[in-house]
């Protein structure tokens, strides 16, 4: 079993499957493409994760109902679509787009409820775009599907890759 | 002057329940047939027979409507003989009715407590899902002189609100209320002989010709702009959200929390999240909100669990219809379903 951290967060994935961590100074290009957090790599997928932590135990209040306000209103939305694009396109350059990406969003935030869950859902399906044009001209999907997650979903549904907080 | 405890005992669907209400906003959730409308209609008809000094039993008929207003119909069924109970509580103290399944009559039913339940009436106002304005003409004098089977909170909501208007200037919290809704229904409403209309630019439309969810802010703006919902009064809706687009339920719901505000005592039935996340986004620290939610346990029978933060309430059933939905749609996206 692998533990990939991001600030106040962790993941443990386990030893099939091959995590690494994609926004780090490996990359290169941090100055002009946005990127997730981490890539795990399965036998038949490949999982873009990206993590937001309001709750983190040394945000302010102020900072964490900004946020709140902004996710829920979808003004957030743009910047998770250009962290998936451009993590794709790094990863197509790179020659390694060679299974379905699936796109998981974690907000660590204890209130969101899945009815909010699943509105944001479809508003990132929408703006990926993960269907392409109406006229079916894609012949190739960018994304195999996207998901928006608290933790207790996450854990409730990602139970091999669980989440948690790293002790203090 | 509000309520403060309604108690069943073998009533309708109730085995045993109290339910302990907050003088600002009580809503309601649970899911079908857990007795939220019954709730409201008993503490509707011992706010009604405040003012109007009828027999609790009999209104308690007249709202309910059992086969051949046979009273003894509403105590809880089952194979022995048994008695249903009521009591309505508020500060001032309370109203008592008792009767058994024989009972064929209202007038067979025992009540305590009315006299002095009446010293002190209170004006209220039930409002039922479906809309009645647009029937309106007529129909008040069809119900009072021929048997119809209506249930009476139709023809009583049609009384609240063809009063006239109060007489002197409207004050400012009224104003603004009667303003907010003018804007979210473009126009005024306007009685004409029994009818109703809206008057805006366009001329007088008949409700007839409104959408429905127009036809409910028409409604409320009437009860406001004649001072049937001011201070001390009693507020009753079945499921506002009935064919009101989602959109107009955010200023819905503040009107109701103003009104709370200054005094009335509200409370509402519903299935909908949105009218639930949009009282507990708009909601000040000094609202005075509590959610009942009303459910079935292991042996079926309906318990009340209240909370005063939406995060608060279990059971929460629209959440976890949500919460289902929310996981189907992540096993597709995951194409779970597929492997």
């Amino acid at each position: 079993m692998t533990i990939l951290a991001e600030g106040n967060l962790q993941i443990a994935v386990p030893a099939e499957a091959k995590p690494r961590k994609f926004d780090d100074f490996t990359h290169g290009l941090t100055h002009c493409m946005k990127t997730v957090d981490f890539i795990i790599e399965l036998n038949n997928r490949y999982l873009f994760i990206e993590f937001k932590d309001p709750q983190h135990p040394d945000s302010r209040q102020r900072d964490r109902d900004k946020f709140i306000s902004r996710f829920l209103a979808g003004n957030i939305d743009e910047d998770f679509k250009y962290k998936y694009r451009d993590s794709f396109l790094y990863e197509w350059a790179s020659g390694k787009i060679d299974k379905p990406i699936y796109y998981f969003v974690l907000v660590a935030l204890d209130t969101l409820t899945e009815a909010e869950l699943i509105t944001r859902t479809d508003a990132l399906k929408r703006v990926i775009p993960v269907d392409g044009p109406p006229s079916g001209r894609w012949k190739k999907r960018i994304v195999a599907g996207c998901a928006f997650f608290n933790i207790n979903s996450w854990n409730r549904v990602l139970s091999d890759y669980p989440v948690s907080r790293i002790p203090t | 002057m509000s309520l403060t405890r309604v108690q069943c005992e073998r009533f309708t669907a109730f085995e045993k329940i109290t339910v302990d209400f907050s003088p600002g906003l009580n809503v309601f959730i649970g899911a079908n047939g857990t007795g939220k409308t019954h709730l409201m209609k008993i503490a509707y008809a011992a706010c009604d027979i405040s003012k109007t000094k009828l027999d609790f039993a009999e209104k308690l008929c007249r709202v309910f409507l059992p086969s051949g207003m046979a009273l003894g119909r509403l105590v809880k069924r089952q194979k022995a003989s048994s008695r249903g109970t009521i009591e309505v509580h508020r500060a001032e103290g309370k109203l008592r009715v008792s009767f058994t399944n024989h009972t064929a009559k209202a007038d067979l039913a025992t009540v305590v407590g009315a006299a002095d339940w009446c010293s002190r009436p209170i004006e209220s106002v039930y409002i039922p899902v479906k809309e009645m304005l647009s029937n309106a003409p007529g129909f008040r004098s069809l119900y009072s002189q021929r048997e119809v089977h209506f249930e009476e909170i139709y023809a009583d909501i049609l009384d609240r609100a063809y009063r006239p208007s109060l007489r002197g200037p409207t004050d400012s919290e009224r104003w603004k209320l009667l303003t907010t809704l003018q804007k979210a229904m473009d126009g005024k409403v306007l009685i004409k002989e029994e009818e109703f209309f809206l008057k805006n630019k366009q001329g007088n439309l008949e409700f007839t010709l409104l959408a429905e969810g127009i036809r409910k802010l028409g409604l409320l703006w009437i009860l406001i702009q004649n001072g049937t919902l001011m201070k001390g009064s009693i507020l009753f809706w079945d499921e506002p959200e009935t064919n009101l687009n989602p959109k107009m339920y955010g200023e819905l719901m503040e009107i109701l929390l103003r009104l709370q505000r200054s005094g009335v005592q509200v409370f509402l039935a519903t299935h909908d999240y949105v009218i639930l996340k949009e009282l507990d986004l708009r909601k000040n620290l000094s609202d005075k909100i509590t959610y009942h939610s009303l459910f079935r346990d292991d042996n079926g029978q309906i318990k009340w669990q209240p909370a005063d933060r939406y995060l608060d309430i279990h059971p929460n059933v629209i959440a976890q219809a949500f919460a289902d939905l929310y996981d189907r749609e992540v096993k597709r996206t995951m194409g779970w379903s597929a492997e």
